[in-house]
């Protein structure tokens, strides 16, 4: 096999891969949604309430607290 | 970190790289409109002898205004919002503070450094990346200090989504980073040999149709993640903050985003059609060209949509109305990209002054158009004054897009009646034209550009003006606007 | 969930864009690079006095208005010549297609244009064909070119890449020396044909104007 065939098969078979890993996305994106796991709308708030002491969407700090009790448990 | 009430965003960087982003702006865009005027008057060649020539200055036109204009307008918007999305104070963190401070400095002095060898012609001959070797080391020092703010002001944020337009900022470091250091690969002749020769020069470690693939490569991606990827971010931040709009949907501004990175790698070689690099991949480009108009359009319509029943603000507030035409703008020239791609098209515009035409709808009413817009907005959040005049803002809103619409249609005609005379051929099937025929039918379009890069280039003065009058003479501002920017 | 954690952790999402975009980049142009840098048999590496005027002709940027990549159509065919093959390139560095015609294409302009009407050309293109609005050259008739440059070039590309120079390219100063006159004898045969009485002093005393340099260079392009 030539390097234009190994080139050829290459190709193929990693856009075939991406092009399933960003329809998985999109269902994820919108199953997840639907079932109320996560809402991604709600971060279109971050541009507009972004003063200084404007609410959080996430917490980092809150998380982190969290994850670290969740560890000592 | 201690959470105090009087705790502020400090803007002392983005004030900074705000007023280099408007020098390098005016100044790239004279040299652009003498280069115009150039190809319609060649007298105007020899103002400054050999220093002066169309060939000479064409580069520094094309460094400045992307490498000291757009980069340092994608700079002065990450030092201002980026803070704000991410919830953290500069001020909050001293080394962030004074890394933000000398990245300002070297980067000035690099780009002035930068410049002046480009007026001595020390070049290293690749379209858009000329420097010679030592300047590009600079330059990735320069990067480097970018990167260290990025990833420290994300570091410490209190917010821990990270908003969309931090993903697009992220991918433009990235991204040029990496294709600006395999593109520049080169070995300075000077310490492979002796010290023969000039220090300055270097020879590229690829040759011929490899150094061509990595060249455009780079230099299609360079437009995608210095003139499509942070701008797409901005408006992203710009837009829904001014108008007082979240997002239309955040989901698809996720999906254009990945849409995006996969896509426009693959459309380089459509910089090189017809030439001779290998069939296959010719056809890629071709066809990668097309359907990045999907994630394109994806991002531009969102935008639009951004303003779904608020069309009234408009008609009232000038900033809205430069971000929706630069949207506008957007979808043309990723429209008109696709087109210029398919073979059959690119047989006649490639080489011709469409493909300038093409640029410049896309950097004069995109790219230039949303870094004035945002800097509109930042200016009085910065300085806690009132925008110093709306009707100024209009003038050169009518200016400017009058500018944009005679540069792009008149380099359409002169492109194409180019493009048509060089095959040209009569009943016997000799060519009909000689070169020259060619050159001298395009006066007048040329003529027609030249008006329109004046028109801007005075646009573009007016607009420095009005951010200079607000900066000394605006209205005070006793709190900062929410939304819509207030304007006298 | 994959998507939820690669969003929460920056460094891996870096990494994620960078792994999607690096992908056409290593699928495109690795595999292909031993073969796409192999020379027609028949090429030759350029001279160091052809070097230097293509240093020169990147210096004072021709590709600005000029390409070196003539298309596979009768049209272009026709007006400049055989159309260009990928081995002839193989000793360029850097490649200089260019991807604007101001002026006409230069891959093969030693077929059909001499030293004399250079001369005259790039002193005053329009005298040599009105309407032209090529800038003239002048101050590469009093400019000396860098010939010392160029030949660090040809020793470096030897010694880095393979390029057939002969045995005498070395890296020392003193093969420099030595290789010196072989140049300029190369720019008194072009100087020879050309009318300027300044430039002949001045290759008479040793010393390359550009223009000779430049004049080597677009002779050598066939
Ligand atoms: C502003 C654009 C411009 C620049 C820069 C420019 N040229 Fe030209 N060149 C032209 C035009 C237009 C023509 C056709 C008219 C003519 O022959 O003068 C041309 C013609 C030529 C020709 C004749 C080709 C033929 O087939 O007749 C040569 C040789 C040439 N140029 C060499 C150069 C060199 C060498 C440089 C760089 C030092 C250069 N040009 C820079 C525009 C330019
Ligand atoms: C007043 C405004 C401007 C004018 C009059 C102008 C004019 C020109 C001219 C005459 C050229 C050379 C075209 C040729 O070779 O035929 C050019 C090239 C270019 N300009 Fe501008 N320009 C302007 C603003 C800008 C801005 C703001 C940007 C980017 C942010 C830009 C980006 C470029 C690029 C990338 C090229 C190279 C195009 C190519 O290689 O095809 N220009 N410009």
């Amino acid at each position: 096999m030539d390097i234009q065939n190994i080139q050829g098969y290459g190709m193929f078979f990693l856009t075939i891969f991406l092009t399933v890993i960003l329809y998985w996305y999109i269902l994820y994106l919108y199953r997840s949604e639907k079932k109320g796991e996560r809402d991604f709308e709600k971060y279109g708030r971050i541009a507009l309430d972004d003063n200084i002491d404007s609410p959080l969407v996430e917490d980092k700090i809150a998380s982190e607290r969290d994850n670290t009790k969740e560890q000592n448990k | 970190m201690q959470s105090n009430a009087a705790l502020e965003y400090d803007y002392t960087v983005a004030k900074l790289f705000t007023y280099v982003t408007i020098l390098f702006g005016f100044l790239g865009m004279l040299v652009g409109t003498i280069l115009a005027l150039q190809l319609a008057f060649p007298e105007l060649n020899y103002l400054i002898g050999e220093y002066g020539t169309f060939s000479r200055l064409r580069p520094i036109h094309t460094n400045t205004v992307i490498f000291g204009f757009t980069v340092s307008g994608v700079f002065a918007t990450w030092y201002y919002f980026a803070q704000r999305v991410l919830k953290v104070s500069m001020a909050e963190s001293r080394f962030l503070m004074i890394m933000g401070k000398v990245h300002f400095w070297v980067y000035f002095i690099g780009a002035l450094i930068a410049t002046i060898t480009l007026v001595f012609g020390i070049s290293a001959g690749k379209e858009y990346a000329q420097y010679e070797w030592w300047v590009d080391i600079v330059i990735v020092i320069i990067w480097i200090m970018w990167g260290v703010n990025i990833f420290g002001m994300i570091g410490i944020r209190r917010e821990k989504a990270l908003y969309v337009s931090i993903w697009y900022y992220l991918a433009c470091f990235l991204g040029i980073a990496m294709l600006y250091l395999f593109n520049n690969m080169s070995i300075p002749t000077y310490f492979a040999t002796e010290g023969l020769g000039s220090i300055h020069h270097s020879v590229s470690m690829y040759s011929g149709t490899n150094d061509a693939l990595v060249q455009w490569w780079y230099g299609h991606n360079a437009v995608a993640f210095g003139f499509t990827v942070p701008i797409v971010g901005m408006i992203y931040y710009f837009l829904p903050k001014e108008s007082g709009q979240a997002i239309y949907s955040y989901k698809l501004s996720l999906l254009s985003f990945w849409g995006l990175m996969f896509v426009y790698l693959w459309a380089g070689s459509h910089h090189l059609l017809w030439s001779t690099v290998p069939d296959w991949m010719q056809t890629m480009g071709s066809a990668f060209s097309i359907v990045l108009i999907l994630p394109s359009w994806g991002s531009a319509i969102n935008m639009l949509l951004t303003m779904k029943g608020e069309w009234n603000q408009l008609a009232e507030n000038p900033l809205i109305k430069f971000m929706v035409i630069a949207s506008t703008f957007y979808m043309l020239s990723t429209i008109e990209g696709p087109i210029q791609a398919i073979k059959s098209v690119n047989a006649i515009a490639h080489f011709t002054d469409w493909i300038p035409g093409h640029v410049h709808d896309g950097v004069l009413g995109w790219v230039v158009f949303m870094i004035m817009a945002s800097l509109f907005h930042m200016t009085p959040r910065m300085f806690k004054r009132e925008i110093y005049s709306k009707k100024l803002m209009g003038i050169q809103f009518w200016m400017q897009t009058t500018a944009v619409v005679l540069y792009f249609t008149s380099m359409w005609i002169a492109g194409i009646t180019q493009g048509m005379m060089w095959r040209a051929v009569d009943e016997y099937g000799n060519l009909v034209y000689s070169f020259i025929d060619t050159v001298t039918v395009l006066h007048p379009y040329y003529v027609i550009r030249g008006v329109s890069g004046v028109l801007y280039t005075a646009g573009f003065i007016l607009f420095a003006f009005n951010i200079y009058k607000t900066i000394t003479a605006g209205r005070k501002l006793t709190e900062e606007p929410q939304f819509r920017t207030p304007m006298a | 969930m994959f998507f939820h954690w690669l969003e929460k952790n920056p460094f891996y999402f870096a990494l994620m864009i960078s792994v999607v975009i690096s992908f056409a980049g290593l699928l495109e142009i690795v595999p292909n690079f031993a073969q796409a840098a192999r020379p027609l048999s028949t090429e030759k590496p350029k001279t160091v006095l052809e070097l230097a005027g293509k240093n020169l002709y990147v210096k004072d940027n021709c590709i600005a208005c000029h390409s070196q990549m003539i298309r596979p159509f009768k049209s272009e065919t026709d007006r400049y010549g055989k159309y260009s093959l990928s081995g002839e390139y193989a000793y360029d560095r850097p490649f200089l297609w260019g991807s604007k015609r101001t002026g006409p294409d230069l891959h093969r302009v030693g077929n059909y244009r001499t030293t004399d009407w250079h001369e005259n050309h790039m002193r005053d293109p329009k005298a040599m064909v009105p309407g032209s609005i090529m800038p003239a050259y002048k101050h590469m008739f009093t400019n000396v070119a860098d010939i010392e440059s160029a030949y660090a070039e040809a020793v470096t590309v030897k010694n880095a890449f393979f390029t057939p120079y002969g045995p005498e390219f070395k890296r020392t100063r003193a093969a420099w020396e030595a290789h010196r006159p072989k140049v300029i004898a190369d720019a008194k045969k072009i100087a020879d044909d050309m009318k300027d009485e300044d430039v002949k002093k001045a290759v008479a005393n040793g010393e390359v104007p550009e223009i000779v340099a430049m004049i080597a260079y677009l002779n050598s392009l066939k």
